[in-house]
């Protein structure tokens, strides 16, 4: 399976030098905004996303099923790999806004991590629906549904934020709520889906012709 | 016989095809050939078989766990090296073979680092049969493993097989469409059309009871339809093919009887009509 993480790191080298060079670039303005910080995250996304795309073009899964090694470490190898891409991604924003921030005294954990874990949430979520898509109606399609998904879903959401009625006292109380375990509340929906997401994704490609 | 492959009323369905139902078994140590038209349902066997796709029945065992695969397309993501597919597959392969690998790329003449969209076909089909054979495998299968080559490249990959198949242990299982490849090579050759199985022999059987007789229009009359399988008209002659060619050459002593390649056994076959 180490081989198989190997392979998408190699396929995502030339990109990967790119992304790096970017993300010191938008650690410098990062002081500026902090939308900066989605940025990065969704971008390796997008390069990790062009893995799946080499694989339909040059058809790597047809063979990859006569290699010895189960179908399930298949789609187990792009989780992981995706995972490990995401963490990384993270963590290296993190350490460069820091470094930078310390160097030019602008540095405010309490803004960088709500909006590095934001993005992190935005991508899990993000992910762990477009994975199956992609595995059941191929990269294309799975991107073409995945963009209609959330556009579907932010058009839901702000129609029901204009037309419904809030009751503002419990409003208020799910944000103390929220401000007291959020992040381990969204943590564990995290792993939930994504944990959901490979088993779908599992089952789709158990059952996949090539 | 000590058979590697045996393959049980294996039956897959599409819409326009069906393969099948396929009962074939495949004797070790040789190098088995696969022959039919393109879409005759080599690729959808070969497919069943690797376990790429799914037969609608059927049974499939494979004694041979140890298996390299070259597919008829290109498979290795065109953005990596020779270099890439090496530090890949040694953590797929326990049995994998960095002196032999590399060995195979300096007599080929394969670049280390060039990545695999600048190759040539000829140069990316011989990377992936070295990544084949590279794993130490007990059988081979090849899907059109010679298809779109030069004569050039075509020998060096068929004298890569033949040294292959020196060990006795050794068997490849070889698809394609050029029949001429496999004329001397070949030890077993199954024949497939429209997803049936129409011949399965060894090639020395192929080779010394099977031929064609040849006579006039008017001469082909006179012969038992009980004695040939396909014949074929042209405007001034008629082939047949036939089974003890000895026998029947002893019967019909005023013809012509010559021996088969493969290419005319697929052509009257497809092409011949079949006896009643």
């Amino acid at each position: 399976m180490l081989g198989l993480i190997k392979k998408d790191l190699l396929i995502m080298r030339n990109n990967l030098k790119y992304f790096l060079l970017m993300i010191l670039v938008f650690a410098f303005f990062a002081k500026e905004s902090n939308i900066i910080y989605f940025i990065p995250i969704f971008i390796s996304i997008m390069i990790f996303i062009t893995t799946f795309s080499y694989d339909d073009y040059n058809k790597w899964n047809t063979y990859a099923i006569t290699l010895p090694l189960s179908r399930e470490k298949i789609v187990l190898a792009k989780y992981i790999t995706s995972f490990l891409l995401m963490i990384g991604t993270v963590l290296i924003t993190f350490l460069l806004s820091f470094a930078i921030g310390t160097i030019t005294h602008s540095f405010h954990f309490d803004e960088v991590f709500p909006m590095l874990f934001g993005g992190l949430f935005a991508l899990v979520l993000l992910q762990s629906f477009m994975y199956p898509l992609i595995y059941q109606f191929g990269t294309e399609k799975g991107r073409i549904g995945l963009f209609v998904g959330v556009f579907a879903v932010s058009g839901l959401v702000g129609y029901l934020v204009n037309h419904v009625k809030i009751n503002t006292t419990a409003f208020t109380h799910f944000i103390q709520f929220f401000n007291q375990y959020g992040i381990l509340l969204l943590s564990i929906v995290m792993v939930i889906l994504f944990v959901g997401s490979y088993f779908v994704s599992k089952r789709i490609y158990l059952k996949k012709e090539f | 016989m000590n058979d590697v492959i045996q393959i049980n009323q294996l039956v897959k369905k599409y819409q326009n095809f069906q393969l099948g139902p396929l009962t074939v078994s495949m004797p070790k140590g040789m190098i088995i050939g696969l022959i039919g038209e393109n879409g005759a349902g080599k690729t959808t066997f070969m497919k069943s078989m690797l376990g790429i796709i799914h037969p609608d029945s059927g049974e499939i065992q494979m004694k041979e766990e140890h298996v390299g695969v070259v597919l008829d397309q290109s498979f290795f993501p065109e953005l990596l090296t020779a270099n890439d597919i090496h530090s890949i597959m040694k953590d797929i392969y326990k049995t994998w073979d960095q002196t032999l690998f590399f060995n195979y790329l300096k007599r080929f003449k394969l670049p280390k680092n060039k990545i695999i969209k600048e190759m040539s076909k000829g140069m990316r089909k011989k990377l992936e049969i070295i990544t084949a054979l590279s794993h130490h495998p007990s059988l081979l299968v090849l899907d059109e493993p010679t298809s779109g080559l030069d004569p050039v490249v075509r020998n060096e990959v068929l004298d890569l097989f033949l040294e292959f198949i020196q060990d006795e242990q050794h068997t490849i299982l070889f698809s394609t469409h050029i029949t001429s490849d496999l004329e001397h090579i070949s030890d077993y050759i199954i024949f497939l059309d429209q997803g049936q199985i129409v011949l399965q022999e060894e090639r020395d059987v192929l080779q010394n009871d099977y031929g064609i007789l040849k006579c006039g229009l008017k001469e082909f009359e006179q012969v038992d339809p009980k004695d040939y399988l396909y014949y074929k008209k042209g405007k001034y002659q008629c082939e047949m093919l036939v089974k003890e060619k000895h026998k029947i050459q002893k019967k019909y002593k005023n013809m012509v009887m010559d021996p088969i390649t493969l290419e005319e056994l697929m052509i009257l076959t497809i092409k011949g009509v079949k006896s009643c």
